[in-house]
């Protein structure tokens, strides 16, 4: 058996990778344009990296004299950056500062909230729809589709006052309510892949007595383990990197994004620049890790499909 | 039926108590509601009254806080569109106010018109330049170039990494004393000290570069995951037949992801008026490179950086509901044309 998997991995590698003389050079050039690109994706990258070991106080003026050359490497290579980074903040609304080590938590609340409710929802929503006949059945999943392809514009000004009305603006332990999104792509995914599980797992967990919650606890959300951490990963990444709505609904409880937005205009005046490049470099070790654990699930996982209803 | 068992199914039914006729009467509402016809359904599932308090206890999350920030909050959006800014009462000066701000552009730094001129041209740049180039990586990711893994890795990072970082960092990159100001300098060309994101003339097309710049991410991952679906079997035919790359990959292999490929451009058509780069992190707005979208961040947010806003919420919903109406006969009639081209089953 593994050996007929085996010549039909290797069959396939032959179709796609066997080229004539002209595709050779025509792959050739590509590779040298993907190169290209992919340096200059990852140098400017790079250079921040670089310059945030430079002096805080002389990298300013030494920019500006005549002669300075942006690839050389810092003369002295400050660490220490690293850690005062941590002590830079800014000043929420009630004049209370807010550094980068409560930035850090908050964007770890806000992913908790806004990464695991939606596409838990969108997990029991998906399976319902896929698995369940009832009445309504078809009517929700046509609002769904609908919602998702009517393009609005502008109701981030009624959410704002509906924030403000049932309290959750400003309030990071009520932000919860708010993620009980069962819609969405995450939905797609979800219903997509409970679709295509067949019914006889759960059939035989009534079997052995077990309910419907069972069956979607015990056995229907282990099989989608890999679907769901795909999600999670994106979503992840994501709320992670969100800085507007946290800008107009949290303005007290920034996380790291919109944080070193703000940090950037007083960093910029004061001269930080290197501490601000730091806590750049800080805010990106979370998704350089996650990234290195699951690009493999995401590059695997990631499929959308026809859009009908 | 006998007369006497119907007698006596009559008197078992005067015996049940009233507890149990409510329940009787929640069980025949809920069946009625939620099974088809009114009757068990002959499909791949047991029905059964549990069914259904499982089906409710799933659903009632999402379908009120689909109802409460879904509904709630574009129903309220439209009237407030019909809010006067002051006196709160039924008003269209909201509409006029509008019309206002594009016809006579003149009186604000942050113009409207501006803002839909950019947000058309970020479209524009998001349809015909980044979705084709995706498709154009994906195949030669799919066809297994040489370092692909690696690519794909590198490519995706601008979706991973945060905005705020990569702006920084192209920001510092083009800036005329950074690394692309020295290489000009290398060539003999004095970079213009100004920069490119400070002059109205450069500083929109340079975003919109940044834009195709970091645009090669998820579009890439999703065509790449639809050509793996690809039967081999296919693409070995078309090679005996001596298919080129390009006629591989218009004639075989486009039409054979377009599932995925025209759900992607319905989804991209729906965000047609929120169309963007990342302004606020550029300019905040300035040398005309506002867009729809920061027009009305700016508007709720405030100009000081420090929030607040404008207070327009009205003229932010008016603006909304005005580009709504324009975008849902255009999304409509995409999905039309879209549902017509039957994807070809494999």
């Amino acid at each position: 058996m593994s050996k007929l998997i085996k010549k039909k991995k290797d069959d396939t590698a032959n179709v796609l990778t066997r080229r004539t003389g002209g595709e050779k050079i025509l792959f050739g050039v590509v590779f040298v344009i993907f190169l290209l690109y992919a340096i200059l994706l990852l140098y400017p990258l790079v250079f921040l990296f670089i310059n945030s070991f430079q002096d805080a106080l002389t990298y300013v003026l030494v920019r500006t004299k005549p002669g300075y050359n942006p690839f050389a490497m810092p003369e002295v290579w400050h660490f220490e950056n690293y850690v005062k980074a941590f002590g830079m903040s800014i000043v929420d609304t009630k004049g209370n500062p807010i550094n980068l080590f409560q930035m850090l938590l908050n964007s770890l609340w806000f992913c908790f909230c806004r990464v695991c409710f939606p596409v838990f929802t969108c997990c029991c929503t998906g399976y319902v729809l896929s698995k369940y006949n009832f009445r309504c059945k078809e009517l929700i999943y046509t609002i769904i589709i609908f919602t998702m392809t009517v393009p609005i514009v502008g109701n981030t000004a009624s959410s704002l006052r509906l924030a403000h009305a049932i309290g959750t603006y400003n309030n990071p332990i009520l932000m919860l309510i708010t993620n009980f999104t069962g819609y969405g792509f995450n939905f797609m995914v979800m219903y997509a892949f409970f679709k295509n599980i067949s019914w006889s797992y759960a059939e035989a967990v009534f079997l052995d007595g077990g309910n419907n919650f069972t069956a979607f606890f015990k056995v229907m959300i282990p099989q989608a383990k890999m679907a769901i951490v795909t999600l999670c990963v994106i979503a992840f990444i994501g709320v992670w990197n969100d800085y507007e709505s946290a800008l107009l609904l949290y303005p007290d409880y920034l996380p790291l994004a919109a944080g070193l937005y703000r940090l950037q205009l007083t960093a910029t005046r004061s001269g930080d620049i290197p501490y601000y490049y730091a806590g750049l470099m800080i805010s990106t070790v979370p998704l350089i890790i996650v990234y290195a654990c699951c690009s493999d699930i995401i590059f695997k996982n990631f499929s959308v499909g026809g859009l009908k209803g | 039926m006998t007369a006497t068992e119907k007698k006596n199914e009559q008197s078992f039914e005067y015996q049940r108590t009233k507890k149990e006729r409510v329940g009787d009467f929640l069980y025949e509402t809920s069946r009625k509601l939620f099974w088809k016809n009114g009757k068990k359904t002959a499909t791949n599932m047991s029905v059964k009254r549990g069914d259904q308090i499982f089906i409710i206890a799933m659903l009632i999350l999402p379908i009120i806080s689909w109802g409460v920030f879904w509904l709630y909050t574009n129903i309220q959006s439209i009237f407030m569109a019909f809010e006067h800014p002051t006196t709160g009462e039924l008003s269209f000066i909201n509409f006029k106010n509008v019309w206002n701000l594009i016809t006579n552009p003149a009186n604000t730094t942050y113009s409207l018109s501006i803002s839909i001129i950019n947000t058309l041209k970020y479209f524009g740049v998001m349809m015909l330049i980044n979705t084709p180039v995706c498709l154009i990586i994906a195949y030669f990711f799919y066809k297994r170039i040489m370092c692909y893994k690696l690519f794909r890795i590198v490519f995706y990072l601008p979706a991973i990494i945060s905005a705020i970082v990569y702006v920084t960092a192209f920001q510092e990159f083009i800036n005329p004393i950074g690394p692309l100001g020295q290489i000009q300098r290398w060539f003999g060309i004095t970079p213009d000290p100004v920069g490119l994101l400070a002059k109205n003339e450069t500083a929109t097309n340079t975003i919109m570069l940044y834009c195709i710049y970091t645009g090669m991410t998820t579009n890439v991952l999703l065509f790449s995951s639809g050509m793996a679906r690809i039967p081999i079997e296919v693409l070995e035919a078309a090679k005996l037949d001596g298919v080129g790359p390009a006629r591989e990959l218009m004639q075989l292999i486009f039409p054979l992801i377009w599932p995925t490929f025209s759900t992607q451009m319905v989804f991209m058509l729906t965000g047609v008026f929120s169309s963007s780069g990342p302004i606020l992190l550029f300019t905040n707005g300035a040398y005309d490179t506002s867009t729809i979208s920061y027009w009305i961040f700016r508007q709720l947010y405030g100009s000081d950086g420090n929030g607040g806003g404008e207070g327009a919420y009205s003229l932010v919903a008016c603006v909304g509901l005005c580009f709504t109406m324009l975008g849902v006969p255009l999304i409509l009639l995409v999905r039309k044309i879209v549902e017509r081209i039957d994807p070809i089953e494999y």
